[in-house]
């Protein structure tokens, strides 16, 4: 077996942080700003002046002045321009780590990570995109939650899709990504940060909607909001909607990293396609694991299977002791099945015989919410081509309303 | 030769069955198990479970027994398919446990009698708005032969005496102790996870 020659590839395999710079070489290229305090705004004359002092100077002094000159023009601009995406090295490890499409350029992946609080101008920032990418997202996950789970109470989808495509796992999402965030926006920051303008520490978060909504009777703070209204007037995770935020105050590390990741989505349906950003919302969105069955919470549970029963006309539900041990101990266990003719609903255990009977009322009931039909497809499997024709998903009658 | 030297260096005391007075008084304490190979054969030779004994049926079978966790939440029963899913047809009803040879969860179930007319319902509601002290829900319950639950449906006590009953229900509390507040709030707790599943 032969060795391999480190020598002859440590230079490549060496960071660049590594090896030796010498001063001039740190001096010409210069550090990278990331802006941790407002930079000093020089005056054009300034800069002129420089210049024509310069000219006596040898070459190499000229370029400095020529690079910090470059510099002080990006200054003036409030996100980096887009000339300067294809010298970032995070930007193009962000394109590869993500496996993004190649038709996606660099430039629009810097676009992404601009935000409205950086730059307010909408042909620089990412408020279009991520527009675009929340539509998107929404769309998938409610017509993959819709037909997987075609009887889910409403309560639960919204959970579902906040946990799915909600700002903080979005949030969470960017920082798996290793999305870095910049201190402070500005021209000459490397564009392959995250740029916003951060909220003061201890300004405080507007709760409600910020303007008035559709909803009548908004004033009314302390009525009940039916869950059926909450589809018509809320957004699609049952909150009210957010007004347009103004850009003055900054926003929040999460609403700026969850409006990042729906950039993406937008720009990859733009460049490369509905194809590729399907298979990037199954890989990055439908791949993290979600429970379902851990988000139900019910406050009666046997009352709601005896309504359900009765609709879908099954004989009353009985719940029987199937077994158990130390009935007279201090810890007993009792296995309780609930039973509707001969067939058996759900099954639980408990240390009461009333516990044991809630908690098969509650497998019971997550046992009809659950129903997941055998080949699930969504509305968007038409767009691809040669699709099989539709065939109608199962619709179901709703939730038990007692 | 070694090991004599080891002994006799040892310190007198802690070997107390060498006194003989000492280890009289201490052999109930001091006892060790006496298990053997035999003993321990004999100990694990138990009777194996009747659903284990292939005796009982005159032909092969398979021994199934159950795990013992709970079913999955994502396994639909065969009686909440809908009609047009396959898996309802196909699903065999092997149901080893018949449901009426099992003992319920009460002693008696309350048997439902639908006796109670609209006039009958509209004296409850009389009786419990006009005399709510003497008219409580158990002592109409009893009156009407049906349940405090369908009192409750049907008709609420007048907002004098909920405030009443809240007035003593805070003396009632404002006695009890931390350990016994506790207590109350975490069966509390417990009964809310039941609905969580938690």
């Amino acid at each position: 077996m032969k060795r391999l020659q480190l020598q002859r590839w440590s230079s490549s395999v060496l960071s660049p942080r590594a090896r030796t710079v010498n001063r001039l070489h740190q001096h010409i290229y210069g550090q990278r700003y990331q802006s941790t305090a407002p930079p000093v705004q020089t005056r054009d004359d300034q800069t002129t002046a420089i210049f024509e002092e310069s000219s006596p100077l040898d070459e190499q002094l000229a370029q400095i002045v020529k690079e910090s000159h470059t510099r002080h023009s990006q200054l003036q601009y409030p996100s980096p321009p887009v000339e300067a995406a294809r010298q970032s090295a995070k930007l193009a490890a962000l394109h590869a780590r993500l496996y993004l499409p190649s038709r996606l350029p660099i430039e629009t992946l810097a676009r992404t990570l601009v935000d409205t609080s950086a730059d307010p101008n909408p042909n620089f920032n990412n408020a279009s995109l991520a527009t675009l990418g929340h539509d998107l997202l929404s769309y998938y996950a409610t017509e993959h939650l819709i037909c997987t789970y075609p009887r889910l109470p409403l309560t639960v989808i919204f959970a579902a899709m906040y946990a799915y495509v909600g700002p903080k796992t979005l949030a969470a999402m960017a920082r798996e990504w290793g999305v870095d965030l910049a201190a402070l926006p500005g021209g000459e920051v490397d564009p392959g940060l995250l740029q916003f303008q951060r909220l003061d520490p201890g300004t405080e978060l507007p709760s409600g909607p910020s303007h008035p909504t559709a909803r009548p009777y908004e004033a009314q703070k302390n009525w009940r909001k039916t869950v059926t209204s909450k589809i018509f007037y809320d957004d699609e995770f049952g909150d009210p909607l957010k007004g347009a935020k103004h850009s003055a105050a900054g926003v929040t590390t999460e609403q700026a990293s969850a409006e990042f990741v729906r950039a993406v989505m937008g720009a990859i349906y733009l460049h490369a396609g509905r194809a590729a950003a399907k298979r990037f919302f199954e890989q990055h969105f439908l791949s993290r694991h979600l429970n379902i069955s851990e988000l139900f919470n019910f406050q009666a549970p046997a009352r709601d299977l005896t309504r359900l029963c009765a609709r879908e006309s099954f004989e009353r539900p009985v719940a029987k002791v199937i077994s158990e041990t130390g009935r007279k101990s201090r810890h007993p266990v009792f296995v309780v099945g609930i039973f509707s003719g001969q067939d058996k609903l759900g099954e639980g255990a408990g240390a009461s015989l009333m516990e044991a009977r809630e908690r098969a009322a509650v497998a019971a009931l997550k046992g009809w919410y659950l129903y997941s039909p055998l080949s699930v497809r969504v509305p968007s499997s038409m767009e691809e081509p040669s699709a099989l024709p539709w065939k109608p998903v199962h619709v179901d009658l709703g939730e038990v309303i007692v | 030769m070694a090991t004599s030297i080891a002994a006799t260096k040892r310190p007198f005391l802690t070997l107390p069955f060498l006194i003989p007075s000492l280890s009289d008084s201490l052999a109930l304490g001091f006892r060790r198990n006496q298990s053997s190979y035999r003993r321990t054969k004999q100990r694990l030779r138990v009777k194996p479970d009747s659903s284990f004994d292939p005796s009982n049926l005159g032909h092969d079978h398979i021994i199934h027994n159950p795990p013992s966790s709970a079913p999955n939440a994502y396994h639909t029963p065969s009686k909440f398919l809908p009609a047009d899913d396959i898996r309802k047809s196909s699903m065999v009803s092997s149901t080893t446990l018949n449901a009426d040879d099992l003992p319920g969860v009460y002693k008696s179930m309350p048997e439902r009698k639908y006796h109670l007319t609209p006039s009958d319902i509209e004296e409850i509601r009389n009786l419990r708005m006009n005399d709510p002290m003497t008219w409580s829900r158990n002592k109409l319950a009893k009156r009407f032969e049906c349940s405090p639950v369908f009192i409750a449906m049907v008709c609420q006590a007048s907002p004098e005496k909920r405030e009443i009953q809240a007035r003593i229900l805070e003396a009632v509390q404002s006695r009890w102790g931390p350990k016994r507040r506790m207590a109350r709030e975490d069966r509390q707790l417990r009964r809310e996870a039941w609905g969580r599943d938690a």
